[in-house]
């Protein structure tokens, strides 16, 4: 076996790894590939714990290796696959005869290939003729996506390479948690932690807050969601002192007026009494910012949004208020500074570029835009008029299932719904109300294990596609050994359906041949792929090796838009930092918006008087699907648990490993109590990797964000107290018992 | 059409335009707001920021009413109201026909009845001697800032907190400030003897004098200009020489046009907790307005009667909502939080909110204290039913911050309230020493969180051979995600080879050594952690 250069199977780092032959170490946990860390500027080489135990995930003990069907006595049984997909392909058709095209949903993943959501889109609008087709980034992106669009006229996560964050003075991270989500990339705030310009926000005291201790910056500990409080108080101080940067305002933005007046009623002491922040910290943070500013002669100063801060029923207005302060300070477009979000989910940033929102064409192209219809239409050899219109977004779309005018079936592809959707009970009553559920899936996951057909598939190391990273590098994904016997790639299957639904053409199984396809589509939209092919990354990647005089950020990969150029001119160079000159929107200046704080929608009461958060730890994944099956990330972090406040924990009577009762408007979740000051007195955190009566999104709202809609994921009201003993509580070890057993079993 | 007119288009009439058109379906309301200053409106909280120097008067702008449905008329003072025909005259002869009237006139400074002052000026400092200005228009607080510019002392009459925000705002220009205030103590709205002794305190490390229980006499004039005041008080008569006199001795609701067209005024205009008087198609709300629980004079009252006002009027003869998704959950309507009292004023903190402690008759509250005027800290809680129902805090810094979100939001408070009080100094918790020694560590500390490495799996990694930090970097991938650790892991590393020298294990290798091994058994402290342990000779792994 020779050794592969790949990518990590998980989040948006994509951290650059070498797959080689197993070595001892692999073979000890039974993986069938050796993985070692591999040098990119973004990771330099490192991985975190789940990146280096990925390889165990492809020999899962219950990977699934052949087709599922759901037997007249309700348990799911192997056929073959032509059993499966004739019964799909049979029962999709009496659907749609019956009940019309929007009988059939699809519900796609961030953790899909650029080609898989590429291939998706497709196979909703011109095989199924759906407009029903929405995915996790909903949940995922979607807030940070309307907030960029709507201000710079494109949304690229990080419009700079990662690295470029190294040369900062100052970096306001808010709601991201990075030095356990990403840890590698938290090495690239070292000189913003040395100038002291450190400035995190999250309402935890997270391990990416502690990173600001010792004088390395400011941790903000807000009042659950109340972000977009701290980011207007801080626009606020910056024009009531002076700081902000009026000839970059009067040059290259609009709307500056009018964010100005909005923030007029946002003084420090106001915002202190709602977001719970100091004032002076408030006027400090402000200042720190200001100084690293281009203006202000500093050497430059990050705004960074994270899920936390977007994942809020005002998380568009949250991230238009982060790109306001960007902009007042004059960031945007200026070397060494700038405003960026930090995609969560491994392909977060492609996913949501070519074509399976619910509002959207490749490209990143709108689907309601006649001229993007045309294009697109033009690729796939359909008429645009054939083409559906937008559907609706994840919430909804899932709020529709098995209703009466709602989808009958539906496809999930890469998403583990009923851990990672908010409001979990009402989506499996969602889903069990359909007359068809398909799920395609590498394990049982929770969903799938609902599924009338269940589907397996390849996964990372047993493939070829691209990803596109949260600095919208485009990377690719690399097969290093053969998937087992059984199993299937989703181009395949989508090939195998459409086939059977009567389209003979236009889905090709090659991964490099769609992509091909998917350049073209993508041709002149804002995300423009028409420059690149898996040869040219390939190529290159392959001179990135080489880091002789190459800028160091950049360095091994291309940033998008990547335009085609004309045979004989030299090949486009990618865009590794956008806004240099100009903004792509219709007057080539960004657009400032006012926004205002309204609050939660599910907010304090006296029968709920603590906010719940949640999040995630370093050694899971989103829903735990694959994580939860490694032994070394599940000995870990075994199980549920909120984080308490000792205050809290006090008063509750409850201590440290205890079970705690925790309870929304929607469900009663069981957990274990890890008492710690890292949380706030008013606010229990708990991650959201399980399922089961200790599954958080049980008790998270589907209220959703009226532009973007995101779902309020990160705060709702619940109840805390102590679980009364009882057959429904199992006893768990007391915390210490577990860390003696960790440290035997080391 | 209905046709709204708002009367007074300062902070809380702006804000209730705003409020009325964010509301859905509201393209229905035509509004004509009248304002009386030919200004755009703006933040007058932060005008004795602007005294201080603190902030640029162009951030006080307030949002635009002039939108698209609302014809906004600066400079037009309303005279009349007719409420038969349902009209507002303006001082400009104009008559705008009303379906719902809105009184937001506000309030204007109160003159105090002070031989030398002539008496009560209608719009702020015209008619007062040169030297003497009020503190509530930008134009007072222009003027203010103009005077002291050839002014070396001033005197702050009436120490609330608009007195006390002026006093540290004129003494960061670098005037020297002394505050006369009629009452018992400073702040005494707000504060207890106690409390206003640690002000106290605060005013005077920032060199601000001050004079409590006294009566102003007379404004002394020369040549019609301010000179000084007699004051008489404790130590008899006193002569108090200044270049500047500021007046914050409170406010008058402007209650003229509501007497005039005989609506019922008590201090303000009488509404209910709907915000309308008796006549149901006028309304009063801020400053202008005496609702049933009282008027705070605080904008946060002012801005949640604005909220519920606009949310009642999109709200009666609206479609119904027809949106299945659910519907935001309605705010409760009894206002909450809208006391809390934050100064605003250069080194001196104080935040009060709800009951005092020497005020409340709850059953069963709890009032904790902690307090030291000497140093300049007063802290004060009242909790009853498991709830934060008030508090003081003089020089609290950051617990300030806690109790205000605590106490607007409800939150549970801990069954020992006093803990709120007990903070840590800042490093507190670091005293016991600097970083936690490699010896002194429990096996169980993560070492690298990346990788979920503790210190135990570096120590079992070093006696299984592995003698450098690469080794141990290989073996527990330590170092390998974020490479924060990399320090500690040195450290640890190099702990081990100090304590543990391979030299130190006599023997060639092999299971020779072992006798050794079991003579010098691996020791695990009582806080768990272990030392070092002679190696296994060899390397073995």
């Amino acid at each position: 076996m020779t050794s592969t250069a790949s990518h990590c199977p998980y989040c948006a780092l994509q951290c650059a790894m070498t797959l080689g032959a197993p070595d001892d170490a692999a073979r000890a946990v039974g993986a069938p590939v050796a993985v070692t860390g591999r040098q990119l500027p973004t990771n330099r080489g490192g991985l975190c714990q789940k990146g280096w135990t990925s390889a165990q995930v492809l020999r899962a003990p219950d990977r699934l290796t052949t087709p599922l069907l759901r037997g007249q006595d309700g348990e799911l049984h192997p056929a073959t696959w032509d059993e499966a997909l004739d019964l799909v392909a049979g029962r999709l058709l009496g659907l749609q005869a019956e009940h019309g095209p929007g009988s059939v949903a699809v519900f796609g993943g961030g953790g899909l290939t650029n080609e898989k959501a590429y291939a998706l889109g497709k196979f909703a609008r011109v095989v199924l003729r759906t407009p029903f087709i929405d995915y996790n980034g909903r949940f995922c992106m979607a807030s940070a996506a309307a907030g960029a669009n709507r201000a710079f006229g494109v949304d690229r996560g990080l419009p700079f390479p990662l690295a470029d964050l190294g040369g900062a003075q100052a970096v306001l991270l808010l709601g991201s948690n990075l030095a356990e989500t990403m840890p590698p990339s938290s090495a690239h705030l070292a000189r913003a932690r040395a100038e002291g310009g450190l400035l995190v926000v999250d309402p935890r005291h997270s391990a990416t807050a502690a990173l600001a201790d010792d004088d390395k910056g400011m941790h903000l500990q807000a009042v659950p969601g109340t972000d977009l409080v701290v980011l207007l108080a801080l626009l606020h101080v910056v024009w009531a002192e002076g700081l902000a940067d009026t000839s970059y305002l009067d040059e290259r933005t609009t709307g500056a007026d009018d964010v100005r007046r909005s923030v007029a009623a946002w003084w420090p002491e106001r915002a202190e009494a709602v977001c719970g922040v100091p004032a002076s910290d408030l006027r400090h943070a402000a200042r720190l910012l200001a100084a690293a500013s281009p203006l202000h002669g500093g050497a430059g100063a990050y705004i960074l949004t994270g899920r936390g801060a977007e994942q809020s029923t005002q998380g568009t207005a949250t991230v238009t208020a982060a790109i306001n302060l960007a902009l007042a300070l004059g960031l945007p477009g200026r070397p060494g500074s700038g405003y960026g979000a930090i995609t969560g989910q491994g392909n977060g940033q492609g996913g949501r570029e070519h074509g399976q929102k619910s509002d959207q064409l490749p490209g990143y192209r709108r689907i309601d835009d006649p001229a993007a219809r045309a294009h697109v239409a033009g690729v796939w050899g359909v008429d645009p008029d054939d083409l559906p219109g937008p559907g609706v977004p994840a919430v909804e779309l899932l709020r529709r299932l098995g209703t009466p005018q709602g989808p009958r079936a539906l496809l999930v592809h890469g998403c583990n719904l009923v851990v990672s959707a908010p409001d979990a009970d009402a989506v499996r009553r969602r889903l069990a109300a359909l007359d068809l559920l398909v799920v395609c899936d590498v394990v049982p996951s929770e969903t799938a294990l609902l599924a009338d057909v269940v589907l397996p598939v390849t996964q990372w190391a047993e493939e070829e596609g691209t990803m596109t990273s949260l600095e919208g590098r485009v990377l690719r994904r690399r097969r290093a050994l053969a998937p087992p016997a059984g199993v299937r790639s989703e181009l395949e299957i989508l090939h195998d359906l459409a086939q059977r639904l009567g389209v003979t053409r236009g889905f090709p199984t090659d991964p490099a041949v769609v992509f091909d396809e998917l350049a073209r589509a993508s041709a002149g939209g804002p995300a423009d792929y028409s420059g690149l092919s898996h040869a040219r990354l390939d190529a290159v990647e392959a001179a990135g090796q080489d880091p002789a005089d190459q800028d160091d950020a950049t360095r091994g990969g291309l940033f998008w838009p990547v335009p085609a150029r004309p045979a004989g001119q030299p090949a486009h160079p990618g865009t590794p930092r956008l806004f240099t000159r100009t903004f792509p929107t219709s007057d080539g200046r960004a657009r400032m918006v006012a926004v205002d704080h309204h609050g939660p929608h599910d907010d304090l009461r006296p029968d709920a008087p603590v906010y719940l958060i949640t999040g995630r730890v370093l050694q899971h994944y989103q829903s735990g699907a694959q994580t939860r099956r490694v032994p070394a990330l599940a000995a870990a972090q075994p199980e549920p648990y909120a984080e308490i406040h000792p205050l809290l924990a006090d008063r509750l009577g409850v201590a440290d490993g205890e079970m705690v009762e925790i309870t929304s408007a929607r469900a009663t979740a069981l957990a274990v109590a890890h008492v710690t000051p890292s949380a706030r007195p008013d606010a229990v955190f708990m991650p959201f990797h399980w399922s089961g009566v200790g599954s958080a999104n049980r008790l998270t709202s589907d209220a959703t964000d009226p532009v973007s809609g995101m779902p309020d994921f990160k705060v709702c009201a619940v109840d805390v107290r102590a679980a009364t003993p009882g057959p429904a509580s199992p006893r768990v070890p007391h915390r210490s018992e577990r860390d003696e057993r960790e440290v035997v079993r080391r | 059409m209905t046709r709204v007119v708002v009367v007074g288009n300062g902070m809380v009439g702006s804000r209730f335009v705003e409020d009325l058109l964010g509301q859905p379906g509201t393209d229905r309301f035509e509004v004509t707001v009248l304002g009386a200053e030919e200004y755009e409106p703006y933040n007058r909280v932060l005008l004795s920021e602007v005294v201080a120097g603190a902030v640029d008067v162009a951030s006080l702008t307030l949002p635009r009413t002039d939108l698209p449905g609302v014809s906004v008329r600066p400079g037009t003072v309303a005279t009349t109201i007719d409420r038969v025909a349902r009209t507002v005259t303006g001082a400009d002869g104009s008559r705008t026909p009303y379906d719902v009237l809105v009184l937001a006139t506000g309030a204007r400074a109160r003159v105090p009845e002070i031989t030398g002052l002539t008496g009560d000026a209608p719009t702020g400092s015209a008619a007062l001697p040169a030297g003497v200005h009020a503190l509530r228009t930008l134009d007072d607080a222009r003027e203010i800032v103009a005077a002291t510019v050839n002014a070396r002392r001033a005197v702050v009459l009436g120490a609330g907190v608009l007195g006390l925000e002026a006093a540290c705002g004129l003494a960061r220009r670098g005037l020297h400030v002394t505050v006369v205030h009629g009452g018992e103590h400073l702040m005494d709205r707000q504060l207890d003897g106690a409390g206003a002794g640690a002000v106290v305190h605060g005013l005077q490390r920032l060199g601000i004098d001050h004079v409590t229980g006294a009566v102003t006499d007379e404004v002394l004039l020369a040549d019609g200009r301010l000179r000084g005041l007699r004051l008489r008080g404790a130590h008899g008569e006193v002569e108090l020489a200044t270049d500047l006199l500021v007046l914050t001795a409170g406010t008058l609701p402007e209650t003229g046009l509501a007497v005039r067209a005989g609506l019922e005024v008590r201090r303000g205009i009488v509404v209910g907790a709907d915000g309308a008087t008796a006549d149901p198609a006028v309304h009063a709300i801020g400053d202008c307005a005496e609702p049933p629980e009282g008027s705070t004079g605080l904008i946060a009252q002012g801005w949640d009667q604005a909220r519920r006002l606009a949310s009642r009027l999109a709200t009666v003869g609206a479609p119904a909502p027809t949106a299945t998704a659910p519907t935001r959950q309605a705010p409760p309507d009894a206002p909450h939080g809208t006391d809390v009292v934050r100064l605003k004023a250069h080194g001196l903190e104080v935040v009060t909110m709800g009951v005092r402690g020497d005020a409340t008759d709850a059953d069963g509250a709890r009032v904790v204290r902690l307090s030291d005027p000497s140093v300049g800290r007063h802290v004060e809680l009242v909790v009853a039913d498991g709830v934060l129902v008030g508090a003081t805090c003089v020089g609290a810094g950051a617990l300030a911050a806690d109790l205000t979100t605590a106490y607007a939001r409800r939150t549970p408070v801990p069954a020992d309230p006093g803990q709120l009080l007990l903070r840590p100094v800042r490093g507190a918790a670091a005293a016991a020493g600097p970083e936690p020694s490699p010896t002194l560590m429990p096996d169980r500390t993560t070492v690298c969180r990346c990788n979920g490495v503790t210190k135990g799996d570096l120590v079992a990694c070093w006696r299984h051979g592995a003698r450098s930090v690469e080794a141990v970097t290989r073996e527990t991938r330590a170092t390998t995600g974020c490479g924060g650790c990399t320090e500690a892991v040195c450290g640890i590393v190099d702990w081990l080879r100090r304590t543990d020298p391979p030299a130190a294990v006599p023997g060639t290798g092999g299971d020779a050594a072992l006798p050794v091994a079991a003579a010098t058994p691996p020791a695990t402290a009582l806080d768990g952690s272990s030392q070092p342990a002679p190696a296994l000779p060899g390397g073995r792994r």
